[in-house]
């Protein structure tokens, strides 16, 4: 326990301080994006998060789907601590797009496919800890909001080309292409940076509340004991 | 495999016997659906929208809603009086006891369907007869998608404090790609394109609700274990 409380405060004091320099970097460092100028910054924060997002649900999906499989608790702690995490890049995702896209597209909210991807993303989250609370029987609620989660995160890819079916407004990806990364260099690498960083926050999180998460369990464990 | 079989059918048989000598659910899901078709009617200004142009939606959001209403209550019998105990003991598979529900909220949903594309074929002057095989098979095809996965997640509402008011905000999310291809395939061939035109959709469709009933059934056991 003790092991996995260091690794957390030294993963989150790492992505903290990453977090710093990231925003240095996009502030003063990065060159101006020519058509779209300053908001194009948003980026380097809005584009970290939703990859964070969509790994907390792989990670909570995978670790559910093995929870289901050897019932081990930690697993369980591991699914939930992941969904936290996600809910709150999603959070980040949803509130950086519309403030990036009030200034570029005019709007706040348009029906465009990443966006409407992640805010479904952000009510299957929503869902697992609604389940996860509404029921008496801790167990019942595990294995409930499981299964939402390994449902929600094959549902995903249906969703995506669903979603593209629609036109889409969203710029087209600059670095995921068969041809190879269309951003020019200083860009990149702000962007790869920020990937890092959250993903090193993500994890540092993730581990606190996996901790917690323990911790709480053993307390209750104790007072059950104590009180019998 | 036959025993297999044979389980399955006994519980779809008990499934719609129970609801041709109640007529509980099938009454009030036609009867949702007219009113629902009624109530549209008022909702679009038709000197601006001609309702043909969204009957698809229509028809489909009212499929969503009245398939939350009927398949929300698959295992409100079984709540009672410890009946789901009784089954669950039973030897017959986990699977084979969600499919048998999938089949019979299929049965149910999939006739109410039919009624809602006649009820709203009148009430829009829509004109189904050039594809009305196409958009059957579509049809036939989002309801077996929407009933396994409101099949899956009605075990787990019934299953909480919140029963039937956490349903629509599990299963709505992941409804998007059912309303997507569906109303974009039954818009098309009720507009009469051709199904050459829509076929990427259908497939997507098909493929949507085998994976559905595919996941329903690995995982339904995981629900309902004690």
């Amino acid at each position: 326990m003790t092991g996995i409380r260091r690794g957390a405060v030294a993963l989150t004091l790492l992505g903290l301080a990453g977090l710093v320099a990231l925003f240095w970097l996009s502030f003063f460092w990065v060159s101006t994006e020519v058509t779209q100028g300053v908001v194009q910054r948003i980026f380097y924060v809005h584009v970290p998060a939703a990859w964070t997002a969509f790994l907390a649900i792989g990670i909570s999906a995978l670790c559910s789907a093995v929870y289901l499989w050897l019932r081990d608790e930690r697993l369980d702690r591991a699914a939930l601590a992941a969904a936290e995490g996600g809910l709150v890049f999603a959070t980040i995702v949803l509130t950086t797009g519309p403030l990036w896209g009030k200034i570029a597209w005019g709007t706040y909210w348009t029906w465009e496919p990443r966006l409407t991807l992640t805010l479904l993303l952000w009510f299957i989250f929503a869902g697992y800890f609604m389940v996860r609370n509404a029921t008496e029987d801790p167990d019942k609620g595990k294995r409930f909001a499981a299964v939402v989660a390994i449902v929600g995160a094959l549902d995903i890819p249906f969703i995506h080309v669903s979603v593209l079916w629609f036109r889409s407004l969203h710029p087209q990806p600059v670095v995921a292409k068969v041809e190879g990364p269309t951003l020019p260099g200083d860009m990149l690498a702000t962007l790869f940076f920020g990937l890092g960083t959250f993903t090193l926050l993500f994890f540092g999180l993730f581990l606190f509340r996996y901790a917690v998460e323990g911790l709480r369990t053993r307390a209750e464990l104790r007072t059950r004991t104590s009180a019998a | 495999m036959s025993a297999y079989v044979g389980r399955l059918s006994a519980i779809v048989r008990k499934d719609l016997v129970l609801e041709l000598r109640s007529r509980e659910r099938v009454a009030s899901m036609a009867a949702f659906a007219v009113l629902a078709g009624v109530l549209f009617n008022y909702s679009i200004d038709t000197t601006r929208v001609r309702p043909q142009d969204v009957a698809a939606g229509l028809v489909w959001m009212t499929l969503v809603f009245d398939g939350l209403l009927g398949v929300g209550r698959t295992f409100h019998i079984e709540a009672q009086d410890g009946a789901m105990q009784g089954i669950l003991t039973s030897p017959t598979p986990k699977d084979a006891v969600y499919l048998a529900k999938v089949i019979a909220n299929f049965v149910l949903l999939y006739s109410v369907a039919l009624l809602v594309l006649g009820v709203f074929a009148l009430f829009f002057a829509l004109d189904v007869s050039t594809n009305l095989g196409w958009v059957l098979l579509v049809l036939a095809l989002g309801s077996l998608g929407f009933v396994a996965l409101a099949t899956l997640f009605a075990a787990i509402s019934t299953g909480t404090s919140m029963a039937e008011t956490l349903l629509p905000i599990l299963v709505f999310p992941l409804l998007v790609p059912m309303v997507v291809f569906g109303v974009g395939s039954t818009g098309r061939l009720i507009a009469g394109r051709p199904f050459s035109e829509v076929e990427g959709n259908v497939r997507m469709l098909g493929a949507f609700a085998v994976g559905a009933v595919a996941a329903g059934a690995v995982l339904f056991r995981y629900v309902v274990e004690e």
